[in-house]
């Protein structure tokens, strides 16, 4: 007996002109639903979407991994592989880290590993290195290197020429050859030294009282 | 009472007896594993008139439960369930599992139109949950042990993918979830509203209420020995981890959730909520200790668990040193292994993959192994898996401690100078700064949130920003709010003056 509930909402939602959207992807994904293989030839459109559309769905990816876990057949080097590759343009997020909770090790995909490794402990320069000797990874997603250049920045890794690049494309102000002003930093520094306020009406309702 | 107790206690156990009276000896010898099907091969003809796979005396206890069940002799029940279960379980099962679900409920006739009207302790509800998937778990590893394994045993695994099939087990979990429409209840109680009102007659009776809510509990537990972190989380979308709930009835399972909660976050990178939620549960037990009997089943798994957290508690807080409770740091202390403590501190990766080894559930994978192929230790692979990706991540953070010391030193130093402090060149150190930055972010529940969500934020000690060659240190001191305070003392000394006028 199979296992999956097949109504008349499932057999409808897989109907070959169903529309590669986040909402009808979403249906599919719901209670036993999700485990039903039939679901990844939408899924795997739906993966080369995002990389050709510069979206992202965490969730539906991981999907597709559990998938593939649950059938090792129907593994798909290439949708992993974009799978991974966006995930990585998701950073801080630690969505790579939960994709590879979900497969097991395999030498097909060490290349995207170890970018992975590499960005996880920030060695930008080695990472530039390693992703120019595989074009053939960041050609996968539409955007990549803009995603990683952004990350980059978010943690202050970039060299001079990667910053004057973005700095010029967002209109950031050049104060002098060491800074550029993007926002108050200060506010920004987490301290959480604070000084105290008093507020009015608190106030007030005391000195009335003397 | 007591004495018509007594009597059903006897009738129960002496009907057991009876039943093992008639076992035959092939029964005892098991394999030297605790988990492996009732070998039916070794079936004599007289008892050919079975269910496949289950023993007659399996079959008479069950049937005499149902009919107990049904007639609502709870009582009897109990006994059969509490005395009977273990007892039958020491004598013939504890060296193979009980036989599934699957084929024990034709015996029962399941499948009602209309819900079975009976209340069931909400203790016996999360067993049968927590026997189902440990049964999973145990044959999911069966399967891959190699060691001692007969012929006739692999033929017959060979020639049985399906048993024990994780989509099956999924499906029991979904079935219950859907037919108890738990998360649309656990909505409505969400938001102040009454339940019942969302649900429908089978909703409604706590039997499959509570099933419903047990099973999002085994869900979290199955996709968290899958290594789905983000799925086990995702499940509790409508469950409030930190607030007292209606739900939250069956200690055990309170335990079990906050484990895998606490866990799945810190395989997540989420630090501070596996700080929170292992802190809560911990608290809880140890307040709760005293309520529970001694020597139960109980107090023994809730026991083990207790002291896997603290290990899990102590490698997330030395990963990420946030404010923790007071109490709870002291009862770490007490708790927790000092020598293992302060390995960890000193990041040694042994002593990380031993507290892991001891704390860690126990993985499985989904899939049926190629018998041809299968290797002597392709059971503990989806263990060291895990175990691989948490080590790395160790390894990833290593230097993250020292460099935190000595930032908290200072609050400007040049980039290279600290990097000459620490003997590593300029650009690894840089590195290293904005690598501690990114692991120090992390996600973090917040109040309103399903647990899956969060925002990132950093709460761990120390921050700093990078000023060209120089590092500017933030730390994270709370001044201490004199001027409330005061307010209210004031306040305070006000209303006391108004009083004696």
């Amino acid at each position: 007996t199979s296992p999956f509930v097949h109504n008349s909402k499932t057999t409808a939602s897989l109907h070959p002109v169903m529309e590669v959207t986040k909402e009808n992807v979403h249906k599919l994904l719901v209670g036993i639903n999700r485990y039903n293989p039939e679901n990844l030839t939408i899924l795997h459109s739906y993966v080369e979407q995002q990389a050709n559309e510069r979206t992202y769905d965490v969730e539906a990816n991981l999907a597709v991994l559990k998938l593939y876990q649950f059938n090792p057949s129907l593994f798909q080097l290439n949708i992993v592989s974009i799978i991974l590759m966006k995930a990585l343009t998701n950073l801080p997020s630690n969505d790579f880290s939960l994709c590879r909770c979900l497969m097991e090790e395999d030498e097909q995909i060490s290349r995207i590993f170890y970018l992975g490794e590499l960005l996880e402990t920030c060695n930008f320069v080695t990472f530039w290195e390693e992703l120019a000797q595989n074009k053939d990874l960041s050609a996968k997603v539409n955007g990549f290197e803009e995603s990683i250049r952004d990350l980059a920045k978010l943690l202050g890794g970039l060299n001079e020429n990667e910053l004057t690049e973005i700095a010029n494309a967002k209109g950031w102000q050049r104060v002098d050859s060491n800074k550029i002003f993007l926002a108050n930093q200060e506010l920004n520094s987490n301290s959480k030294n604070m000084s105290f306020k008093f507020e009015i009406e608190n106030l007030a309702s005391i000195m009335g009282s003397g | 009472m007591a004495g018509q107790e007594q009597g059903f206690y006897t009738a129960a156990e002496e009907f057991v007896g009876a039943q093992f009276d008639s076992l035959l000896p092939s029964y005892n010898t098991g394999s030297d594993y605790d988990g492996g099907i009732v070998d039916d091969y070794d079936e004599p003809p007289a008892t050919a008139n079975q269910t496949y796979g289950v023993p007659d005396f399996v079959r008479n206890y069950v049937r005499s439960l149902y009919r107990a069940f049904t007639e609502r002799r709870i009582d009897e029940m109990q006994m059969l369930c509490e005395a009977g279960f273990i007892k039958l379980t020491e004598r013939s099962f504890s060296k193979s599992p009980w036989p599934d679900a699957d084929r024990i409920a034709p015996i029962v006739n399941n499948g009602a139109k209309a819900p079975v009207r009976l209340e069931l302790p909400h203790q016996w509800l999360w067993n049968i949950i927590d026997e189902f998937i440990y049964q999973f778990q145990s044959f999911s590893h069966y399967r891959y042990k190699l060691k001692h394994k007969q012929e006739n045993e692999l033929a017959m695994l060979r020639d049985h993918p399906k048993v024990w099939n994780v989509h099956g087990v999924l499906n029991v979990l979904h079935s219950f979830v859907e037919k108890s429409q738990i998360n649309n209840q656990l909505n409505a109680y969400n938001n102040g509203d009454d339940p019942k009102t969302v649900a429908d007659e089978f909703g409604r009776c706590p039997l499959y209420k509570m099933l419903g809510y047990f099973s999002l509990i085994g869900l979290l537990r199955l996709h968290s020995l899958l290594g789905d972190y983000y799925q086990a989380i995702k499940v509790l979308e409508n469950v409030q981890l930190n607030k007292k709930s209606m739900y939250a009835v069956v200690p055990a399972c309170q335990v079990t959730t906050y484990y895998y909660v606490g866990f799945a976050y810190l395989m997540m990178r989420r630090y501070q909520d596996a700080i929170g939620s292992l802190s809560n549960i911990l608290l809880y037990i140890q307040r709760t200790k005293n309520m529970l009997q001694d020597k139960s089943y109980q107090f023994d798994q809730i026991a083990k668990k207790e002291l896997q957290m603290y290990a899990l508690l102590a490698m997330a807080w030395i990963m990420y040193p946030c404010r923790i409770d007071e109490s709870v740091l002291s009862l770490l202390g007490e708790k927790y292994d000092k020598e293992k403590f302060i390995k960890l501190q000193q990041g040694s990766l042994s002593q990380f993959e031993d507290s892991f080894a001891y704390a860690c559930p126990k993985f499985v994978s989904p899939v049926v192994p190629d018998y041809e192929t299968l290797s002597q230790s392709q059971h503990k692979a989806p263990y060291q898996f895990q175990l691989k990706n948490f080590v790395n991540e160790v390894k990833q953070q290593v230097a993250i401690p020292i460099i935190r010391s000595y930032l908290k030193l200072y609050t400007t130093m040049p980039v290279a100078k600290l990097a000459a402090f620490l003997d590593m060149d300029e650009d690894n150190f840089r590195a290293q700064l904005l690598s501690f930055k990114h692991k120090m972010n992390n996600l973090v529940w917040m109040k309103g949130q399903r647990a899956i969500d969060g925002e990132f934020q950093t709460s761990s000690g120390v921050s700093f920003y990078i000023d060209g060659d120089m590092i500017h240190i933030a730390d994270c001191k709370v001044v201490p709010r004199y001027s409330e305070f005061f307010l209210q003392q004031i306040r305070k000394y006000n209303e006391l003056v108004k009083g004696l006028s």
